[in-house]
C-alpha cells in the first residue's frame, strides 16, 4: 500500500473541493424551497419555507424528547444494517461463488424479494409488539436483499482471468476468496453498504412511523396528528440530513479502502 | 457468526413460517395475588379521544386499584389490534366500527369499557367541511361528489353516509377517498377533493382556514354516539377477569373525571401530543361518558350492513361488556 | 434431462419452505396468522378475472410507467453526472438528501405537487426507484476502462457516440444491476402510492383487508405481490440475456469449461 502521507498533501486540497461544493449544492436546494411557498408554488401553509422550519428545527433541538428519539432511530438503524450487512455478505459470497446455489436459491430470492416490508407490518407486531425489535426487523428484511444482490454480483463477476491465475499459483479456498475474489467485489461490495444504508435509513423512519416503536418516525406522526406541519418539516430534515451523513461517512470509507481502483484514481489522476 | 445466520432466518421465517407468534411473546398479566401491581401495557392512538386514559393514570386511578399502566401510542387500529390479539398490549383503543368489523370476521376481541362519545349537538369535536364558495350546501349534495376520511371502513365514512341519508341523499352514490387528516385541508382548498371531514385538532385548521362547516356526522350517525371504545382480547377477558374489572373501574373513574374537568384534560394533551396551546384552548372536546351508549353501536351494526361494509349484522352483544 | 435438473433447481427450495409453512400451520387458531390452506382457499376466492381487471392491471400499468421513467431518469442523470466529477461533488449531499425521506411522507409531497390521481402515483414510484438506477449508472460511468476512454481519445470518438458506444455500454453491467433492484422496490412503491388517496389498485385493495380484518384475503394479496415479483423478474432476466449477451458471452469465453 502506498504510504499515506506520501498521498495527503493532493488529497488535502481537493477533499476541501468537494465538501465546498457539497456544501453549495445543499445551500442552493434550500435557497429553492425557501422561495417557492413564498412566491405561491406551494401553498405555505402546507410546505412552510426553509427558513420557518430551521427556526422550528432551533426549538426542537431543545427538547430532550427529540434526542432520546434520534439515538433510539439511530440505534435501530446500525442494528438492522449491522445484521444485514453481514448476513448479506456471508450469503452472497456463498452463492456467488457457488452457481448451483446460486440456481437452487433463484426463484426463492425473486419471489421474497418484492414482498413488500409493509405488508409484512401485521405479522411483526404480532412477534414483537410496537418495539424497536420490529422495526429492527423490517430494516433487515429490507437491508439484507440490497446487500445480498450486490455482493452476489460482485463474486459472480470476478474475472475470470484473475480466476485461472489463482488456481496456477494453487491458492487454497480462502486465499483466493481474500486476494482475488474480495478486492474484485469490493466496488459492488460498498455500493451495496451504501445502498443497505440508505433503505436501512428509510425503514427505519417508515416502521417507526407506521408502527409506532419509539424513534424520529414515531415523533413525526405524532406532530403529524396534531397538525404541527413546521415540526414535521423539521424533523423530516433532520432525516434527509442523516442520509446526508450516513453517505458522507461510507463515501470516505469507500475512498480509504478503493483507492487502487480505475473509478477513484481516474478522479485524481488528469483533471 | 452465529447471530447472522439466526436473523436471517428469522427474516425468511417472517414469511416461511406461521407458528412463530404463539407460544414465546404472550406477556399475559399474572393476576395480582400476592399485592404486586399488574404491569398492564395500554396501546392507544395520540389524539385528543384518549386523554381520559391519560388523566386517570395522572391521577392515580390506575395505581391506586394495583395496576401499573403503560400507555403506549401506535398510528392506529392496525397497529392495536394485532398487538393485543398476541398479547403485547392487555388494552387497546379503537373506533367502534373497526370493533363490529373486527368481530364480524370473528377476531378474538371484547369490548371492556367506552372509549368517547359525540358531544350531541352540532358544536361537535368533528365536522363535515366545504370550501366556502362550493356548491354544496348541504350533505345531499355530496351525491357523486368526493369526500376525504382519513381511512375507510371505519366511523369516519359510516358516520358521512349517515348525514347524506338524514339529509335525502343516497349514500351509495357519495365517493370516499383516503387521505390522512394533515393533508386534506391543503386537499380540500386546492380542489382536489370535493368535502373533508376531520376532527380536532384538524377542525380548527379548517375554521382557520374558512372552510364551511355543513354537518356533524357524528351526530348524525346516532344520538350521542359512542365513537370509540376501549377492547382487550377475548383470552384475557377469560384468563384474568378480575384485572378487566379493575382496568374498567379505573377507566369509568378517569371517564367521568374527564368529562367535568375540562382544563385539566386540556393540559394533559399537551403532554402527548404536541398540539399548541392555542389550538388546545379552543378546540371542542368529546364526551366522556363511564357507560357505553349500547344503541348507538347497535345503529352503527346496522348502517355498516346498510353501506355495504358487511354482509350480515355482528353479534354486538357479544362484542360488547 | 438438462432441463428436468433446471426445473428441479428452481422449484427445489420454494416447494420445501411451503410444504414446511403448510404444515406448520396447519389448524392455526391465531387470528393473524391463518393456515395456509385458509390463504390459498382466499387467494382462489379473491382473485377472480374481474379483480384483476379492476384492480391488478391498473396498478400495474402505473407500477411498469413508473419504473421505465425512473430508469430512463436514472440513466440520463446517471450518465450526466457521472461523467462531470464537480456536478457529482455539489449533487450527491442533495441527492443523499432527498433520497433520505421515507416513502409514507412523500406521498404527501406528490399529493401537494400533482394532485389526487394516476399522476401522483407515478411520480412516487419514480421518486423511489430512481435512486438504485441513478447510483448504479454514476458508478458505472465513474468506472470505465481507462484503455477504452483513451482509445477512444486517440480515434477521436466523441459525443453522442462515445457516449453509446463507451460510457453507456461500459456501465450498462451496473446500470443493470441497478434497473434490477429497482424493481422489487416499485412493487412496494406501488403499494404504498396507493395507501392514500386512492379509490382502487392491488395495493389498495390489499390495505382495505387489513382495515376490514379479512387477514386470509390479506395474505392472499402479499401472495400475489410476491407472484407478480416473480412473474416481472423473470420478463427482466429474458431483457438482461438480450441486451447483455456480448457481456455474458465475453466473461463465459474467458472461463475455461
Amino acid at each position: 500500500m502506498v504510504s499515506v502521507a506520501a498521498r495527503r498533501p493532493r488529497v488535502t486540497g481537493r477533499r476541501y473541493r468537494s465538501v465546498t461544493l457539497g456544501a453549495l449544492g445543499l445551500i442552493g436546494f434550500g435557497l429553492v424551497l425557501e422561495v417557492a411557498p413564498r412566491i405561491g408554488v406551494v401553498p405555505i401553509d402546507f410546505a412552510p419555507p426553509t427558513s420557518q422550519i430551521l427556526v422550528t428545527l432551533v426549538e426542537q433541538l431543545d427538547q430532550g424528547s427529540f434526542w432520546t428519539a434520534l439515538l433510539r432511530t439511530l440505534t435501530t438503524w446500525a442494528s438492522g444494517l449491522a445484521i444485514a450487512v453481514v448476513a448479506g455478505a456471508v450469503i452472497g459470497v456463498l452463492l456467488g461463488s457457488l452457481p448451483i446455489l446460486r440456481a437452487a436459491t433463484a426463484t426463492t430470492i425473486e419471489f421474497l424479494r418484492p414482498i413488500p416490508s409493509v405488508a409484512l407490518i401485521p405479522l411483526v407486531i404480532v412477534l414483537y409488539g410496537t418495539t424497536p425489535r420490529s422495526t429492527i426487523t423490517l430494516v433487515v428484511y429490507a437491508a439484507f436483499w440490497q446487500m445480498l444482490i450486490q455482493v452476489m454480483h460482485g463474486v459472480a463477476d470476478v474475472d475470470p482471468v484473475a480466476l485461472d491465475t489463482a488456481r496456477s499459483f494453487r491458492l487454497g479456498p480462502w486465499a483466493k476468496v481474500r486476494y482475488v475474489v474480495w478486492p474484485s467485489a469490493l466496488p459492488y461490495v460498498m455500493t451495496g453498504l451504501r445502498l443497505a444504508a440508505a433503505v436501512a435509513l428509510i425503514l427505519t423512519i417508515t416502521g417507526e412511523l407506521v408502527i409506532g416503536s419509539p424513534g424520529l418516525g414515531k415523533e413525526i406522526d405524532t406532530a403529524q396528528q396534531s397538525n404541527e406541519v413546521r415540526t414535521v418539516y423539521a424533523l423530516i430534515l433532520v432525516t434527509g440530513v442523516l442520509g446526508v451523513l450516513i453517505n458522507l461517512v461510507i463515501r470516505r470509507g469507500e475512498r480509504a479502502l478503493l483507492s487502487w481502483h480505475p473509478a477513484n484514481r481516474a478522479e485524481k489522476g488528469a483533471a | 457468526m452465529r447471530r447472522p445466520l439466526i436473523a436471517l432466518f428469522t427474516a425468511v421465517a417472517l414469511l416461511a413460517t406461521a407458528a412463530c407468534g404463539d407460544s414465546s411473546d404472550d406477556n399475559s398479566a399474572a393476576p395480582a395475588a400476592s399485592g404486586k401491581p399488574d404491569a398492564v401495557n395500554a396501546g392507544v392512538i395520540a389524539i385528543l379521544d384518549v386523554a381520559p386514559i391519560y388523566l386517570g393514570k395522572e391521577k392515580g386511578f390506575f395505581s391506586k386499584r394495583g395496576i401499573d399502566l403503560t400507555l403506549t401510542t401506535a398510528q392506529g387500529g392496525a397497529a392495536i389490534v394485532p398487538a393485543v390479539l398476541s398479547g403485547q398490549y392487555q388494552f387497546g383503543f379503537s373506533n367502534a366500527v373497526s370493533l363490529l368489523l373486527a368481530k364480524s370476521q370473528n377476531a378474538p376481541l371484547k369490548v371492556v369499557c367506552n372509549g368517547n362519545n359525540s358531544t350531541g349537538v352540532a358544536d361537535d369535536f368533528a365536522g363535515l367541511f366545504v370550501k366556502p364558495d362550493s356548491p354544496i350546501q348541504s350533505p345531499k349534495d355530496l351525491v357523486g361528489k368526493t369526500v376525504a376520511a382519513n381511512t375507510l371502513k371505519n366511523i369516519v365514512d359510516t358516520s358521512v353516509r349517515a348525514s347524506v341519508k338524514k339529509d335525502g341523499g343516497d349514500p351509495s352514490q357519495v365517493k370516499f377517498t383516503e387521505l390522512p387528516f394533515p393533508e386534506q385541508v391543503g386537499a380540500l382548498q386546492a380542489g382536489r377533493v370535493d368535502a373533508i371531514f376531520v376532527v380536532e385538532p384538524f377542525q380548527q385548521a379548517a375554521i382557520a382556514a374558512g372552510m364551511r362547516k355543513i354537518a356533524s356526522s357524528y351526530v348524525d350517525a346516532a344520538p350521542n354516539l359512542t365513537v370509540a371504545l376501549y377492547f382487550t382480547s377475548a383470552k384475557l377477558a377469560g384468563e384474568n377477569p378480575d384485572l378487566v374489572k379493575r382496568f374498567t373501574e379505573a377507566m369509568q373513574e378517569s371517564l367521568a373525571y374527564a368529562d367535568s374537568h375540562g382544563d385539566e384534560v386540556r393540559d394533559i394533551i399537551g403532554t402527548y401530543t404536541k398540539i399548541d396551546p392555542a389550538t388546545r384552548a379552543k378546540m371542542t372536546l368529546p364526551k366522556w361518558p363511564a357507560d357505553i351508549n349500547r344503541e348507538s353501536v347497535d345503529a352503527l351494526a346496522t348502517a355498516a350492513v346498510t353501506d355495504g361494509l358487511l354482509t350480515q349484522k355482528p353479534d354486538v352483544a357479544g362484542l360488547l361488556p | 434431462m438438462r432441463i428436468l435438473w433446471r426445473i428441479l433447481l428452481a422449484i427445489g427450495l420454494p416447494v420445501v419452505l411451503v410444504a414446511g409453512w403448510w404444515f406448520d400451520s396447519a389448524g392455526s387458531e391465531d387470528f393473524y396468522q391463518p393456515a395456509l390452506s385458509t390463504i390459498v382457499d382466499a387467494f382462489g376466492r379473491t382473485w377472480t378475472w374481474e379483480m384483476f381487471q379492476e384492480q391488478v392491471f391498473p396498478s400495474l400499468w402505473r407500477l411498469l410507467a413508473g419504473y421505465f421513467l425512473a430508469v430512463l431518469l436514472g440513466v440520463a442523470l446517471g450518465a450526466l453526472i457521472g461523467l462531470s466529477r464537480s456536478s457529482r461533488q455539489v449533487l450527491e449531499p442533495v441527492l443523499e438528501f432527498l433520497r433520505a425521506f421515507p416513502p409514507p411522507v412523500l406521498v404527501p409531497i406528490a399529493i401537494l405537487l400533482a394532485g389526487i390521481g394516476d399522476r401522483t402515483k407515478i411520480l412516487v414510484i419514480v421518486f423511489g426507484c430512481v435512486w438504485p438506477v441513478l447510483l448504479n449508472t454514476i458508478e458505472g460511468v465513474r468506472a470505465r476502462d481507462e484503455v477504452l476512454s483513451d482509445t477512444c481519445r486517440t480515434y477521436r470518438i466523441t459525443g453522442l457516440l462515445r457516449l453509446r458506444h463507451l460510457v453507456l455500454r461500459a456501465a450498462s453491467p451496473q446500470i443493470v444491476t441497478g434497473a434490477r433492484q429497482a424493481l422489487p422496490l416499485a412493487i412496494i412503491l406501488m403499494v404504498i402510492s396507493e395507501m392514500m388517496a386512492a379509490n382502487e389498485g392491488l395495493g389498495f385493495t390489499v390495505l382495505q383487508f387489513q382495515r376490514g380484518f379479512q387477514i386470509p384475503e390479506m395474505w392472499s394479496g402479499v401472495l400475489l405481490l410476491g407472484l407478480i415479483g416473480i412473474v416481472l423478474s423473470l420478463l427482466f432476466r429474458l431483457a438482461e440475456r438480450s441486451l447483455l449477451g456480448w457481456y455474458h458471452g465475453q466473461r463465459a469465453g474467458q472461463r475455461e469449461f
